[in-house]
Parts: structure tokens; C-alpha cells; sequence
């Protein structure tokens, strides 16, 4: 009430004061950081820039033009060659960017717009900011936390300088939870589909089946791996391979994601969803797809035939995310459409 | 992922509740814990505090704000965005670089020998050079592979060529005619239709119809109602007793739009508020205040299906429109936009 009253006393003084003041009761007028900035900028821009003009537009045909020449360019025209060794920050010759198609590097990509991202960006994440909004009101200091980590309590002298003990109950320092702001609200960070397939211990030609099937859905490439230790109830021995895994992020874990929740997943009969006690407690879930499941891919439909019989494989699939723990991992997830079922372990 | 609130509740509950007491809720937790602070350490005084008099005055009642809420109602964007000129050429050139490094594709892999899907391969392979379907005619191995980016005002970066490119190969020729078309060795005219997509503007949008949710497709949709003062605002109402801004919320939208309506209040906590002075302040003769004004709290809530149907409602509205971001700000007052435009999406 004190500060409306003094907003109507300095009204006042303004209006029976001798300098006029430029009343602006409806516009709302504020002063942004950037206001000067702006004025700093460069009005012109290659965007205002008028395009070629339309005669130039017509008569320019690089292939016409090059088969007029006849002869080939000498490659140093039109050929650039990274060095292929990096020799330092110093050297003269320095490799380009990763990005640039001269790169030896280079991958090409992005190719589109993900669904699912423009989802994500559009809709569920504010809506993950607004459903964890905590207020804290003005100066609110959060209370002091007791630290993590305990010390050595006791007479021995071999406490001194010794590592400070792990938190009562368990060994593992759990991840953190922080306060969730428009800066860490829970994102899907990757995604790794993993399968592995027991008969390659007899025969690992059946694993390259595996392979092409794990690569065909994924759109990347896979990573073989071997068996650590022998395990004789699995059939395994140590040093074959056994099992392929494919690594995504971006562009092809949305693809990847958006395909599985919206083609695969209904299709399977009379599927629960997934299990609720899945997670490694850091926001990671795991679940998995049945051979026919994973045969039920439109890149697998589309040519089921080429594939041996019997030898399709299942697969995890475990989704990544940013979030700390399988509470938010969760909340995401099931906001972007895959349902869980039974009790919800965090 | 909502501890934080339930604690502040535990903590307001846990306090005497007066339900006259004009300090918000938050505010009351604050100067508890301030005042618990300065047990310890009497040094910290809170000072923003002091501006909130005390009500102590018996023979002119205390002033207080009235307490409203309000309800953003939002239809998110059904489809994906158009992309922008740059994005589209960026996409295809990238698309046409990853032609020019990728393996060649593996022919064998995906058609058996010399059977009918191998011949309409080879067929379609021959017209466009490349494996990719969308990308127009290019030969990423060829002589002139370098050519790999498009002149000024070429159809194959854009969208809607790329769909029709795609559709146009996923066209079987009817059977019966394939074998008699291959021998001939000519292109098969009679061809099966495949479904189209449907069309990225609807009908709503051609007839510039703003009550109906089937319109911009692209863009997020706000529930804007005109009030009985003729005023466009958000629909939003009084609390009533001791209910909370979500309940008050869903009050609202059965209140105002209907019972016919799915929507979902998302969280407890509201994403803006809007505040005007009256130039008078009126009496409140039930809470025995004097109020100098309004304060509006915004929840923000989704609709799933149905659609606002005014015919019922008790707060004296008179229409209803679905506008989208920049239409509201031509809509609303700019005061009232001024308080509204950062709570609601760009896209």
C-alpha cells in the first residue's frame, strides 16, 4: 500500500511540477539491457539485399558452363585438402572445421525436423516447466545441507587424511535434483538399442543378421561386442561376440523414438507398457522389444523376405535422459506417449 | 516433481490460517522463516515486509487486492512447422552431400533378382540416377556430381515437391499392365492412387472461421472470451472460500466454456498474473475490505477434445474465440498484453 501511495504522490508532484511529463497510461513503455544494443546494430542486412536479377538468374548454368570448357579445371581451382595430420594450434595449416564438407571429418547432417522434437520444443516442455515450478519467494536462501560424505570417526590414527567414508545405507553418491528451471528442464539426451543374441556363440555369422536388422532401424552405425567372462548356464565364452549395440543421438534418436511410439508399440498385442520399476535411478529406462516386435519395423516390413528365417532378433531399447532421477525420467517419457504399467520404483 | 510446493503447503497449513488475511501465501511462509532468522541473528530485519501495513485501523476497513484467477486455455500445435527457405536448402544440400559420401545403395539386399520389385527399381533408378526418392535428379557417382546444389528458384527443396516426388514413387503400376509396360519398355500410364496427406490449412482457416479449434494448425491456440464490459480477456473468476488456484481453475472452465470440454489444468503453480488499480476502491462488504484493485493469477490448461460452448455460462460472457499469439495482441488491450505475451509460446 506504502509504495502505490507513493506512486500517487509522485504523480502528483509530476503534474503540479513545472516540467511536463509524457503521460502513458496505456502504452506500456520499459527499457530492456538491450534497447541501446540495438541501436549498435547494423541496419543493413544480406537478408534486405535485393536477389540477382532475373536475367542473371537465367542465363547462370554451372553445367552448361563446364561442358563448354571441354578440359577439366587443374584441381587446385576448386580442390581443398586438409592436412591429415593435425600438427598444432601453430602450425599454418590447420584442418577445417568438422561442419565444412571439405573436412576429412565431415558427416553430413541434419536432414530434417524431427516430429517429435518440434513436439518436445513446443508443447511438452513448458508444460514439464510449468508442472515443476517451485516458488521460492523473494529472499527465500535455501537452508544449508549436511554434507554427503562422512568423515572417519574414531581413535585409529590411519583415519587421518582418509578418504571421507561413502553416505549411510548405500556405496553410490546418487545423483543430484536440482531445482528445475528453464535451464535443466528433462530432455531425452539419446538413446542406445541394444541386442543380444545367444546363438552367436556357436555361430557368429548370425550375429551380421543382427546387425543389419539393428542398423536398418536405427539409421547408424553398430558396435560388436564381446563376452567378458565365460557364463556356462548362457552358453557364453569368453572373447566371442555377442551382442550389437547402435548409439543414438539428435536427428536419429527422434526418428528412432518417434517411430517406435507411434507404429511399433500399438501394434503389439495386448501390451501393458513399460514395466514401472524400470531405471537405473540416474534417468535412464530400459525396455524391451520381442522379435516380433522388432520385425513389425516399417524398415524390417518393407522387405521381411531378405531377412534369414528365425533370425530376427529382440532388443532393448534404454531411452537417455537429462533428468537425475527415474521420477522425472519417467513424467518425460510418458508425455511423449509410452505408457508404464505396475508399480513405479524411484 | 512437485516437493517443493507440497512442502510450502505443509508449511501454510501447519500456520494459522485466517482467511481475511490479506498477505499471500508464500509471502506468509517468508516472513515466518524470517522470523525464526531473526531469533538468531536479530541483525536481518526483513525489510520488504514492513511495506505491508498492519490491519489494525477499526474505523476504515483494510485494503486489500481482490483475488482472481484467470485460465490460459491452450490448444497446442497439431502439426509440424513450415520450415524456412533456409532450412529447406540447407536440408536438401545436406541430403545430397550424404548422397555424394554415403556406400552405394545395396540393390541385392533389398530385391531378389529379376523379380518385378527389382525391374521397377531399375526403372525408377534410371529416370532419377540416385537411390534417394526426394532429393530430384542427381547422380552423386557422375561426372558432374559436383553439381550437387540447386539454382535459384528450384521446386526440389521445397516441401510439397518432396511429398509428391515420394508419393509419385510409391505408385505401383495395376497389375496386369507391369509386365506388358516393361516389355514395352515405355512408362506404364495406368497407376494406382495412393492416399494423399491432408492439407496443412484446413477448412476453418480458408473461411477465417476463429471459433473453430480445427484452425492453424501450426500454432498454439488461446481461449480468449469477451467479457460482459465487452473486454477480451482470458475467462477467470474470483476465488472462492478457501480453493486453490487449480480448483478455482477447473471451476472456471466448466463455469465459462461448458461441461463439453477435456482439458487438463497443468501444475499448481500459475505461469503470470495480470494487476489493475480501480480508480476508486470499492467495499467488500463480505470479507469487510476495501478493495484498490485486482490481481489475476494465469493457470495454464490444455483442451483434449470438445469445445467452449457459452450458452451456459455464469460470468455474463458474450463470445469466444481460438487465437493464436499475434492475433491476441491485437485482440487485447495493451495493458492486458503487456502483462499476457510472456506466458504464451512463440510457435
Amino acid at each position: 500500500m506504502a509504495l502505490r501511495e507513493l506512486g500517487s504522490i509522485f504523480g502528483l508532484a509530476s503534474r503540479s511540477g513545472t516540467r511536463p511529463v509524457v503521460r502513458c497510461a496505456n502504452l506500456p513503455i520499459r527499457r530492456y539491457a538491450s534497447t541501446d544494443a540495438t541501436q549498435d546494430l547494423e541496419p543493413a542486412s544480406s537478408f534486405s539485399a535485393p536477389p540477382p536479377s532475373e536475367d542473371i538468374v537465367k542465363s547462370y548454368d554451372p553445367v552448361a558452363q563446364s561442358r563448354r570448357r571441354g578440359r577439366r579445371l587443374p584441381p587446385s581451382r576448386y580442390q581443398f585438402r586438409p592436412p591429415k595430420y593435425y600438427r598444432g594450434p601453430l602450425h599454418p595449416h590447420q584442418p577445417p572445421p568438422p561442419s565444412d564438407p571439405s573436412s576429412r571429418v565431415f558427416q553430413p547432417g541434419p536432414f530434417s525436423l524431427p516430429r517429435l522434437e518440434q513436439t518436445y520444443q513446443s508443447t511438452i516442455q513448458p508444460d514439464l516447466m510449468t508442472l515443476a515450478y517451485t516458488h521460492f519467494p523473494p529472499g527465500y536462501t535455501a537452508p544449508p545441507k549436511g554434507a554427503r560424505l562422512r568423515s572417519w570417526e574414531g581413535a585409529s590414527p590411519y583415519f587421518k587424511n582418509r578418504p571421507l567414508r561413502g553416505p549411510r545405507g548405500s556405496d553410490v553418491l546418487r545423483l543430484l535434483r536440482q531445482p528445475t528451471t528453464f535451464r535443466n528442464v528433462p530432455k531425452l539426451t539419446g538413446v542406445t538399442v541394444h541386442s543380444m543374441v545367444k546363438e552367436a556363440n556357436e555361430d557368429p555369422a548370425v550375429l551380421d543378421v543382427a546387425k543389419m536388422v539393428v542398423q536398418a532401424i536405427t539409421n547408424a552405425r553398430t558396435k560388436v561386442h564381446k563376452a567378458r567372462m565365460s557364463v556356462i548356464q548362457w552358453g557364453h565364452r569368453e572373447g566371442r561376440v555377442v551382442s550389437v549395440t547402435a548409439d543414438l543421438t539428435g536427428e536419429d534418436m527422434y526418428h528412432f523414438l518417434g517411430k517406435t511410439i507411434d507404429v511399433v508399440l500399438p501394434r503389439i498385442k495386448d501390451w501393458k507398457g513399460v514395466k514401472g520399476s524400470s531405471g537405473d535411478s540416474s534417468g535412464n529406462l530400459t525396455f524391451g522389444l520381442s522379435a516380433e516386435n522388432v520385425a513389425s519395423f516399417p524398415e524390417i516390413e518393407v522387405n521381411y523376405d531378405m531377412y534369414p528365417p528365425k533370425m530376427i532378433p529382440g532388443c532393448h531399447v534404454t531411452v537417455h535422459t537429462s533428468a537425475t532421477n527415474d521420477r522425472d525420467a519417467r513424467l518425460l517419457l510418458s508425455s511423449i506417449g509410452i505408457p508404464f504399467y505396475g508399480k513405479l520404483v524411484d | 516433481m512437485n516437493a517443493g510446493q507440497k512442502s510450502a503447503r505443509q508449511l501454510a497449513s501447519r500456520s494459522s490460517w485466517r482467511p481475511q488475511d490479506p498477505i499471500c501465501l508464500s509471502c506468509r511462509i517468508s516472513r515466518r522463516r524470517h522470523a525464526s532468522s531473526a531469533a538468531a541473528a536479530a541483525v536481518e530485519q526483513p525489510a520488504p515486509l514492513q511495506t505491508i501495513p498492519p490491519a489494525t485501523s477499526t474505523s476504515s476497513p483494510p485494503q486489500a487486492y481482490a483475488l482472481k484467477a484467470g485460465v490460459v486455455l491452450c490448444r497446442p500445435p497439431q502439426i509440424t512447422r513450415d520450415l524456412q527457405p533456409f532450412e529447406k536448402a540447407f536440408f536438401l544440400y545436406q541430403r545430397r552431400l550424404n548422397e555424394r559420401l554415403a556406400l552405394p545403395f545395396t540393390r541385392y539386399f533389398y530385391f531378389k533378382k529379376d523379380t518385378p520389385a527389382d525391374i521397377e527399381w531399375k526403372r525408377k533408378a534410371k529416370t532419377r540416377l540416385t537411390a534417394a526418392r526426394d532429393i530430384g535428379v542427381y547422380h552423386a557417382y557422375g561426372k558432374e556430381g559436383w553439381n550437387d546444389e540447386v539454382l535459384v528458384g528450384a521446386k526440389e527443396s521445397e516441401p510439397e515437391w518432396q511429398v509428391e516426388a515420394l508419393l509419385k514413387d510409391m505408385e505401383v503400376p495395376a497389375a496386369g499392365e507391369a509386365s506388358a509396360g516393361a516389355q514395352a519398355g515405355a512408362m506404364v500410364e495406368k497407376r494406382e492412387e495412393v492416399e494423399r496427406p491432408m492439407s496443412r490449412v484446413t477448412e476453418a482457416d480458408r473461411r477465417g472461421d476463429v471459433k473453430s479449434l480445427d484452425r492453424l494448425l501450426q500454432r498454439s491456440l488461446y481461449l480468449v472470451v469477451k467479457n460482459g464490459e465487452g473486454r477480451w480477456t482470458f475467462p477467470c473468476d474470483r476465488l472462492i472460500g478457501r480453493e486453490g488456484l487449480h480448483l478455482a481453475a477447473e471451476r472456471i472452465l466448466v463455469q465459462a466454456g461448458g461441461v463439453n470440454m477435456n482439458t487438463w489444468v497443468v501444475g499448481n503453480a500459475p505461469i503470470g498474473y495480470f494487476h489493475a488499480d480501480f480508480p476508486k476502491g470499492i467495499m467488500n462488504e463480505e470479507k469487510n475490505v476495501e478493495e484498490v484493485g485486482e490481481k489475476v493469477f494465469f493457470m495454464k490448461a490444455r483442451i483434449m477434445a470438445g469445445q467452449a460452448n457459452l450458452e451456459q455460462n455464469k460470468f455474463g460472457l458474450q463470445d469466444f474465440k481460438w487465437l493464436a499469439k499475434e492475433e491476441l495482441e491485437k485482440t487485447v488491450t495493451a495493458r492486458y498484453w503487456s502483462a499476457i505475451r510472456n506466458m504464451l509460446a512463440d510457435r
